[in-house]
């Protein structure tokens, strides 16, 4: 069942189409014929049994008409007289005749006397004749007290050989005087039993040890008779395999057994034919199933085959498929959708492609940006030496700081320690001193505990620089105090001052405001971008405050952001 | 429910199928008599022999019985086959030398009929039942030898019919092995010395069976044959043109019989059926229509038939010639063979 279930819907189709096309065709046949069967047997057993109840009847009768006819002439005082006188009577023939009228088709009539002697005889021939009293029926008879006794001899092919003997005595008073025999022979059978059983049928007469008593055919004496006793004799049953039926019936005054041989209907060759044809007719069953379910399985399996191939070709990668052929029911709307599904994946994929090739595009662009930087470093060491060679010590410090700063600059990490960053701004601050001739001065107040404190990088340059560029302009000895500080224990205050001019007064206050940045931007380009970065990476809470200094003279800005240690950096 | 579905077809298909066999079945049984009238007979004798008076014992015992035919020597090994689960209940037939020899397969009963049985017929260990007395007679074909020239044994060896004797296989037949040793007894000469001059004018010729014997002689293809008494009767009756002569040097007078079987299955049964062979009734119809000699006193003998008194007889040692059965036979084997190499 298992294997049954994991085949393929179409093996599985398949063998539903065999079995509802075969499975009722076969069933039927095989109901029709038991049906006949029954019927047609039932039939002939009921006829059977009405012949052989025929059969039974007329032993019945021509047996109660014996003793009948045996009685009359028992007590008949000719015969008697007769017998007892051992003289010839010609009466005694005429009382015989009389007596056997209707009974002498079947059956003669002899007369014997005590030696065995037989005297008087209905028989054509002459009556002369013997039997022995000792033997046979006479022997019965007088084992039987004289009455009227029923004797059956074997079966014999002999034409007016006794198969049935009848016989009483006759006696005259107490005295026995003679005996009385009827005899059937075998013409007397076929006369008393034509008609009887049915033209097909058979009849076996056997006595109460099952021998042949008489046969409606010769042959059957010899073979049939000695099987059916065989079987009896083993207490066995009727061959169901046999081709012909049996009914067994018992005669009870004869004590004969009469054994209807009735040729079965359905003969195990009718049977077999019936089989046979019943077979045919399944096989070419058989081969129209298959042929139908094959091209209807095919023709419904063909969408879905299509279908599924299809997948397959998506699950290689190609996504050209298209399912075609579609048509109006299910199976197509599946197909439809597919059709879209395929559509819409591979727009999917070449967006994503596409995607991928702009970010390639990017970082190619950016690995060429930081390219150029690398010149620009190994330029200006190139000519921080030409300088020293040529004892411009200005311009070789200048080219080194520069080139410090570039490649600072271009530095991978977006976060440094705070004395990395003052070395920077220390550079920085060289490089305008060289510009402004010295008239700047800086001054570093941090204590030694924060120089590890991690910052953004380049986040002093620019305030410095904006310090440098707007709150000093014109003013001469001008000067930069670097401060940082620890603000309630986790936060790092960063305080640029200088002895400018100070801000304006409506730049005040938090930077970065909407109307700030407006106004500002152009002029204030650094502080913005170091406002921006503060945000950017520790919240809007932190920034860059302005102010004024409280002598009046000068800004202060203000960056508080949190204290970050190296080795326990980033947000 | 798949399964459920299944089920219902598979019973479906069942009865259907049972369908078949609807009250075909009858069983015989009901007509088979039960085991205290059950009688199994083996019987070696001719059916014109054992049909009337098994036919008879059924009708005044009321006992079934089953007969099994076949040759004396065949049905004897059959029993002697089955000694351990006996099939048979009675062994109908066969001379008795033959009988004694297969004494161990027989339980000894002696018939109630036993005094009424002439003396020389019976058994002194009740071995066997005598059933007829059968006097080995030589036949001849009237119109081919005439009566002087078949007078006795020493006829057989005289060189005129050399090849036109006709005598069965002793081996097979049981009366021409009785033959065979009356010949070598009846002769003033050893017995292997007639023996050997015999195979000598048979001419290496032997007859199948018995029957061919008489059959070889009436047909003309023999001039004189070696038989039983009974069946030369019988072929005489039929008119054939045979004379049957009691040979003057003597001849035997083996009787065949019956024998109960040891272990027997229907042992009663079978005494009733042993009783009823030597029954009164029975040996007058042997004697009547058979052409046998019953071997009771009081039975007359059919009218043709020379009395007893009157043949010669030689002196016939049952005991010891069905012990020397296989040397005797070894020895006609012997000189048949070496007479036909020759």
């Amino acid at each position: 069942m298992k294997k049954l279930r994991s085949r393929s819907f179409r093996k599985r189709l398949f063998m539903a189409f065999l079995l509802v096309s075969l499975v009722p065709m076969l069933l039927c046949t095989l109901l029709l014929v038991q049906i006949v069967r029954m019927r047609v047997e039932q039939s002939a057993q009921q006829e059977a049994e009405h012949s052989l109840a025929n059969v039974v009847d007329s032993m019945d009768t021509v047996t109660a008409s014996f003793i009948q006819a045996a009685n009359t002439l028992q007590k008949d005082p000719v015969i008697i007289k007769a017998l007892d006188d051992h003289d010839f009577n010609i009466e005694v023939y005429d009382k015989l005749f009389s007596a056997s009228e209707e009974l002498r088709t079947y059956a003669r009539f002899d007369l014997y006397d005590m030696q065995g002697k037989r005297l008087y005889s209905t028989k054509k021939q002459s009556a002369a004749g013997a039997s022995d009293v000792n033997w046979g029926i006479l022997h019965s008879v007088n084992e039987n007290a004289g009455k009227f006794t029923f004797v059956a001899n074997g079966y014999s092919s002999i034409a007016d050989k006794p198969l049935l003997q009848g016989a009483a005595t006759i006696q005259k008073g107490e005295k026995p005087v003679g005996y009385l025999v009827i005899s059937i022979d075998k013409s007397g059978f076929q006369r008393l039993f034509e008609n009887e059983y049915g033209t097909q049928n058979e009849l076996l007469v056997l006595n109460k040890y099952w021998r042949p008593v008489y046969c409606s055919q010769s042959v059957m004496a010899g073979n049939l008779a000695v099987e059916l006793r065989q079987k009896v004799l083993e207490g066995a049953v009727f061959d169901k395999k046999d081709d012909f039926f049996y009914r067994v019936a018992f005669q009870k005054s004869t004590g004969l057994y009469f054994v209807l041989q009735q040729p079965r209907v359905f003969s195990q060759s009718t049977l077999r034919l019936i089989y046979t044809a019943s077979f045919a007719i399944a096989l070419v069953c058989v081969a129209i199933s298959v042929f139908v379910s094959f091209k209807l399985s095919k023709q419904m399996f063909r969408p879905i085959q299509e279908l599924q191939s299809a997948i397959h070709e998506v699950e290689q990668n190609n996504l050209d498929v298209q399912v075609c052929n579609i048509e109006k029911d299910e199976l197509g709307r599946l197909a439809q959708q597919f059709n879209e599904m395929v559509i819409a994946l591979k727009y999917n994929q070449r967006q994503l492609v596409e995607n991928q090739t702009a970010l390639n595009e990017a970082q190619i662009r950016m690995l060429q940006a930081q390219l150029n930087p690398h010149f620009l470093c190994n330029t200006l060491d190139t000519m921080k030496w030409i300088s020293k060679i040529n004892r411009v010590p200005q311009v070789a410090l200048m080219a080194t700081n520069l080139a410090d700063i570039l490649r600072f600059c271009i530095s991978p990490e977006q976060f440094v320690t705070l004395d990395k960053e003052l070395d920077l701004l220390q550079r920085y601050i060289e490089i305008q001193q060289i510009r402004l001739s010295n008239k700047l001065e800086i001054k570093l107040d941090i204590p030694a505990e924060l120089y590890q404190c991690v910052v953004p990088k380049m986040m002093l340059q620019p305030i410095v620089e904006n310090a440098i560029l707007h709150g000093l302009e014109g003013t001469e000895n001008g000067c930069i105090c670097v401060k940082a500080e620890r603000q309630d224990e986790n936060l790092l205050r960063i305080t640029v001052a200088d002895n400018g001019k100070g801000l304006p007064q409506e730049m005040l206050g938090k930077y970065a405001s909407e109307k700030c940045r407006q106004q500002q931007t152009h002029r204030h380009l650094g502080l913005y971008n170091v406002d921006t970065i503060l945000q950017k990476h520790y919240g809007a809470q932190f920034g860059l405050y302005l102010s004024n200094a409280a002598q009046g003279q000068g800004a202060v800005i203000t960056a508080i952001l949190p204290i970050h240690r190296k080795g326990t950096e980033q947000c | 429910m798949r399964r459920r579905g299944l089920v219902l077809l598979l019973a479906a298909v069942l009865v259907l199928f049972s369908g078949c066999g609807y009250a075909n079945v009858q069983s015989l049984k009901e007509y088979a008599p039960d085991d205290a009238h059950r009688l199994v007979v083996y019987t070696s004798h001719k059916q014109e022999v054992w049909w009337p008076i098994i036919k008879e014992f059924e009708e005044r015992t009321g006992i079934w019985v089953d007969v099994k035919t076949g040759g004396t020597n065949e049905l004897l090994e059959q029993i002697e086959k089955e000694q351990d689960a006996p099939q048979a209940d009675v062994m109908f037939g066969g001379g008795v030398e033959s009988l004694c020899s297969y004494a161990d397969c027989f339980t000894p009963y002696a018939s109630v009929e036993a005094n009424q049985i002439l003396p020389r017929f019976r058994d002194e260990k009740n071995r066997w039942t005598p059933f007829s007395s059968l006097p080995v007679v030589l036949v001849y074909n009237t119109k081919l030898v005439s009566p002087e020239m078949v007078t006795g044994w020493q006829d057989l060896l005289n060189p005129a019919f050399c090849g036109k004797i006709a005598f069965a296989d002793p081996a097979v037949s049981g009366s021409s092995f009785t033959g065979l040793v009356t010949l070598g007894t009846a002769l003033n000469t050893p017995f292997d010395k007639v023996i050997c001059d015999f195979c000598k004018n048979l001419g290496g010729i032997q007859m199948e069976s018995s029957g061919a014997v008489l059959d070889a002689v009436c047909g003309g293809s023999a001039w004189v044959g070696v038989t039983l008494e009974e069946t030369a009767q019988k072929r005489i009756a039929a008119g054939e043109n045979l004379a049957m002569v009691y040979p003057v040097e003597g001849t035997s007078c083996v009787p065949d019989g019956s024998a109960l079987v040891k272990g027997a299955p229907h042992e009663q049964n079978a005494k009733l059926f042993l009783d009823f062979t030597v029954s009164e009734d029975v040996q007058r119809i042997l004697a009547q229509q058979f052409c046998r000699r019953s071997v009771r006193r009081e039975i007359p003998l059919a009218k043709d038939l020379t009395p007893l008194e009157e043949i010669p007889l030689v002196e016939y040692d049952i005991n010891n010639t069905s012990k020397n059965r296989e040397p005797i036979l070894m020895s006609w084997a012997f000189y048949l063979d070496w007479e036909e190499n020759e």
